[in-house]
């Protein structure tokens, strides 16, 4: 998977690498900001309330 | 089927500058693919063990600098004319509690209500619960893990401790008459005892309440939520504006 996707990035290896990089940022970025406050609330992880 | 591809390998490695059978390379990449699959998800549940435990804490701290300016805080103390508490919208700054026992600067600003939107932004006021000084039970929610922790040594209360409220309307000190006392299970309850927070504890909602309460409630165990922990105090003191 990963060496399919470095495949088929364009440009010469550290062109490749920074796009690279940049493309797993940006996921994580996507992960922290919605993905992962999604998944809190869905599994009910941190309730402090009674009732 | 089997055979074949037994066949290639031994090819294979007898003639080292051959290509692979192409069967031996189909099953080598899905089991690549799904090493790095798993590789992946092993990834993202770390990642997701950061954001609870550091992540969380960024975006609060971030909303109680805008709580405080909003109390419009001068050395500690609220200074302009804050809105009155019952005109309050959910989500809105309350006013500041201080808890001695968790440090001398420890110090956070209470959002009014306890939905996870408000929470997640500091302490929360249970919306059915009376204004800090009135007769009957104020209660504040609190995490104890992630969104900035401000409960996390909850445990750790006493009964004897000192719990400071302060609004628009005064400062009120209440004295904790049950705590978990350093027992990192004391005072657990279930998720539905809300009994805790009734105007008098354990008397239903109905019950006239005739003494001015304090309830504190938070998760258990720290890192879930399978249970809650609970502390709760009298008014000893304090002066209105």
């Amino acid at each position: 998977m990963y060496a399919w996707i470095w495949r088929h990035l364009p440009g010469p290896w550290p062109v490749r690498l920074l796009i690279y990089l940049i493309l797993i940022a940006a996921i994580v970025y996507a992960l922290f900001i919605w993905v992962f406050p999604w998944a809190e609330d869905a599994f009910n992880i941190s309730e402090v309330t009674v009732g | 089927m089997h055979r074949k591809a037994a066949r290639g390998r031994r090819k294979a490695s007898r003639r080292k500058t051959q290509q692979p059978a192409p069967q031996r390379n189909v099953v080598a990449l899905i089991a690549g693919g799904v090493g790095e699959l798993m590789l992946t998800a092993g990834a993202v549940v770390l990642l997701f063990v950061v954001y609870t435990l550091w992540g969380t804490g960024i975006q609060t701290a971030n909303a109680q600098d805008d709580l405080r300016d909003q109390l419009g805080l001068d050395a500690g103390q609220i200074e302009k004319d804050p809105i009155p508490l019952d005109e309050l919208e959910v989500g809105d700054a309350y006013g500041i509690i201080r808890i001695p026992r968790f440090g001398e600067d420890w110090e956070w600003i209470i959002v009014q209500g306890t939905e996870d939107a408000d929470l997640k932004n500091g302490p929360g006021h249970y919306l059915d619960t009376v204004d800090p000084g009135a007769v009957g039970n104020f209660s504040i929610a609190g995490h104890r893990s992630g969104h900035g922790e401000p409960f996390a040594q909850f445990p750790e209360l006493q009964v004897g401790d000192i719990i400071e409220i302060e609004t628009a309307t005064g400062t009120y000190l209440y004295e904790l008459d049950s705590a978990p006392n350093g027992d990192p299970d004391g005072n657990r309850i279930g998720i539905r005892d809300s009994w805790v927070v009734d105007p008098v504890p354990g008397e239903g909602d109905e019950a006239e309440a005739t003494e001015r309460r304090i309830t504190l409630t938070t998760c258990w165990p720290r890192w879930g939520s399978s249970h809650r922990m609970y502390a709760t105090g009298i008014l000893i003191g304090g002066e209105e504006v």
